[in-house]
């Protein structure tokens, strides 16, 4: 039985749930939002994702309803949202902070947005119940927020903004607060959870390894404007400029210029160094600097010159990072140009056969990496 | 040692300035009036040895506590003293919170110098700050000039001597006292509790009253309790703005003490009052040492 691939975004008859009309926000002279457009779909686990400052935070107050746009329309489900106010927009947001009601317990933060809407005590204390059941916090209802742990805390904060089952949910940050074990643990909760109620999810974050992790669909974002949106393997595997590249993960960036010599593109980048061959996605100009740009795991690393690479490299091993599961190679190539090479460190470190200032050879395919304009 | 030290020095100042002042008042408080420097009896003679001693003890007892119930200008005095302190302190909050919110929600580079305003009047002798209130107030003064101009009132209004006067002369000596603490909790808050809370249905009013006040309670009860045990034993406003009729328990000890120069009645005034005070700073500290907890 094949499984039908999520990806709403493909099918040009689904109606966005969200839709970024030319939106712009203006702080006085500071533009926050720059002519943007997007559209997000139901269901979908949509990521902000961008440097502080970049303009996400912005993007998920305007959704939430804090603040105007100044120019542009937003829409939720084909409805304008500027004149509606945060109260009564069928989204809900949990904040960075958590924003947790100190002087209530577990139970009366998450029952407090319910008791807004309705009076019938038994439908409230059901669907509370069924909030602490969904982030396991049953046991801890009575208590006070003081009173719990960090992982605690975030669970009540994601429980009381899923309670009124909003058609939305914004996450700011929610897991910037925990450590790191916490944080890939509960990022697979958030997935969880997020499939479980089929609400849609509008994260921001700054952490790459997050958005990649949990979101559908990722839009990285950069001076208020969307740079790209993608579903994380594309961004990782073909970012659309340097930018994303290098905010995503590792990366080794050559500038040089591309010639087009049949399917391949020659980059002649430095004097005295071979040129590097890559492939072009799409149209490429040519004769103009291009960037190349590849992923050090896809560099290989030898002391023997490989036979039957169309691209090699030679240097000298100047550092070596060992992060236990892989090990990152810098190499200094004859013309001062610093590449990385990773390996996955599949035998004991005392069998390992570089070290450092070793000649070495780096290798690499001519689809290994990626051909950028800017 | 060190540590016995450091305990010995709150309990040693507690002992010079309280308990011992304490004990001559309540010595004095079971004395009899007599035309004597000091005027009352008996005095403690040391150089009759025992015999001095006994004598000393059997001339005290309980006579002026009893005389106290027998005549109700006292009741009514602790009475009136405890309804006027009450009164004021509502109208001191009332005014207090929003001002107290208002410095809390304002610029943060404003908040110094609004601080700063309300601290200001500390600066200026209190006595002069009270008097320069009988100027406002008088039949003559400056408010009731300033009405007649304008041609609101053709006659004076009768402010000073009454106990209007009395209330204003409070409220405004002790609004500080109401705003600090509350300022203190409301600039604490934490501003994305109310984006939550309207973000989860509520509209402003309802995010101030389900929010904010619960969580500037602490404050509130701060502040009720500073202006209220003060205000109880209030003497210089009430003797000085006040009328004939206002009737607050401290101007009558001033004219036990001072009038009548029965300073055996005096003290036992004295000593009923601080047995009334007792209950709310009981109180008061339970409220300050479970704010202490919640934030520990």
């Amino acid at each position: 039985m094949s499984q039908t691939v999520f990806a709403p975004w493909e099918n040009p008859e689904e109606e966005p749930l969200i839709r970024f009309r030319n939106v712009t926000k203006r702080f006085g002279d500071f533009t926050a939002i720059d002519d943007l457009t997007l559209d997000i779909y139901t269901r979908e686990f949509f990521a902000l994702l961008g440097p502080s400052g970049c303009g996400k935070t912005t993007m998920m107050r305007m959704l939430a309803g804090f603040e105007a746009p100044s120019d542009g329309t937003i829409l939720l489900s084909g409805q304008d949202i500027a004149p509606i106010p945060p109260n009564r927009r069928a989204v809900n947001m949990m904040f960075q902070s958590y924003a947790l009601f100190p002087h209530l317990s577990v139970w009366e933060n998450i029952a407090f947005g319910l008791k807004r809407e309705s009076q019938d005590r038994e439908a409230i204390a059901a669907r509370v119940e069924e909030m602490l059941r969904l982030t396991r916090l049953t046991k801890f209802a009575k208590r006070k927020p003081h009173q719990i742990s960090g992982g605690q805390r975030q669970r009540v904060a994601l429980a009381r903004s899923l309670a009124k089952a909003p058609k939305l949910l914004l996450l700011d940050e929610p897991l910037g607060a925990l450590d790191k074990k916490l944080r890939e643990q509960t990022q697979f909760e958030l997935m969880d959870i997020q499939e479980k109620t089929g609400t849609t999810f509008v994260i921001v974050t700054h952490d790459q390894e997050e958005a990649m992790t949990v979101a559908s669909r990722v839009a990285v974002m950069d001076e208020g404007k969307l740079i790209q949106v993608a579903t994380p393997d594309v961004i990782y595997e073909a970012p659309s400029s340097v930018y994303v590249a290098d905010f995503i993960g590792d990366v080794n960036i050559v500038e040089g210029r591309g010639t087009r010599e049949g399917e391949r593109i020659r980059l002649d980048w430095a004097e005295g160094q071979p040129p590097i061959w890559g492939t072009p996605r799409g149209a490429l100009s040519t004769d103009r600097a291009v960037y190349f740009a590849i992923r050090p795991e896809k560099v290989s690393i030898s002391k023997e010159k490989p036979a039957d690479r169309r691209n090699m490299l030679e240097g000298e091993v100047v550092d070596i990072a060992y992060l236990g599961n892989i090990s990152t190679y810098h190499v200094q190539l004859a013309n001062g140009q610093m590449m990385k090479a990773q390996t996955a460190n599949t035998r004991r470190l005392a069998n390992r056969d570089i070290t450092w200032e070793d000649r070495v050879w780096l290798s690499f395919t001519e689809t290994a990496g990626i051909l950028l304009e800017h | 040692m060190r540590r016995l030290f450091l305990i010995a020095v709150p309990y040693i100042w507690l002992l010079a300035l309280f308990l011992v002042p304490f004990a001559i008042v309540l010595k004095i408080a079971l004395s009899d009036i007599a035309l004597a420097i000091p005027p009352y009896t008996p005095t403690l003679d040391l150089s009759e040895g025992w015999a001095g001693i006994r004598a000393f003890l059997s001339g005290l007892d309980f006579e002026n506590f009893v005389f106290l119930t027998t005549d109700d200008l006292y009741w009514r005095a602790y009475l009136s003293s405890l309804k006027i302190a009450a009164v004021a302190t509502v109208i001191t909050l009332l005014i207090g919170y929003p001002i107290a919110y208002a410095m809390a929600r304002a610029a943060p580079e404003w908040r110094p110098t609004l601080l700063m305003l309300v601290i200001l009047p500390f600066w200026t002798s209190f006595l002069i700050r009270v008097y320069s209130w009988m100027g406002i107030l008088s039949s003559e003064g400056v408010l009731n000039q300033f009405l007649m101009a304008l041609g609101l009132i053709d006659t004076p209004l009768q402010i000073l001597s009454t106990n209007t006067a009395v209330y204003i002369g409070i409220v405004y000596t002790y609004l500080p006292f109401m705003i600090l603490p509350i300022y203190a909790t409301l600039e604490k808050m934490d501003d994305s509790l109310l984006e939550a809370a309207e973000d989860l249905g509520c509209s402003r009013l309802e995010a101030f009253w389900l929010v904010t006040i619960p969580l500037s309670k602490g404050g509130i009860i701060a502040g009720c309790f500073l202006v209220f045990i003060p205000t109880i034993g209030e003497f210089v406003i009430p003797s000085l703005l006040g009328g004939s009729d206002t009737l607050m328990i401290g101007k009558v000890l001033w004219e036990e003490f001072f009038s009548n120069r029965d300073w055996p009645v005096a003290s036992a005034v004295a000593i009923i009052l601080l047995m009334i005070l007792i209950v709310p700073i009981v109180l008061f500290q339970r409220n300050e040492q479970k704010a202490r907890e919640a934030e520990g």
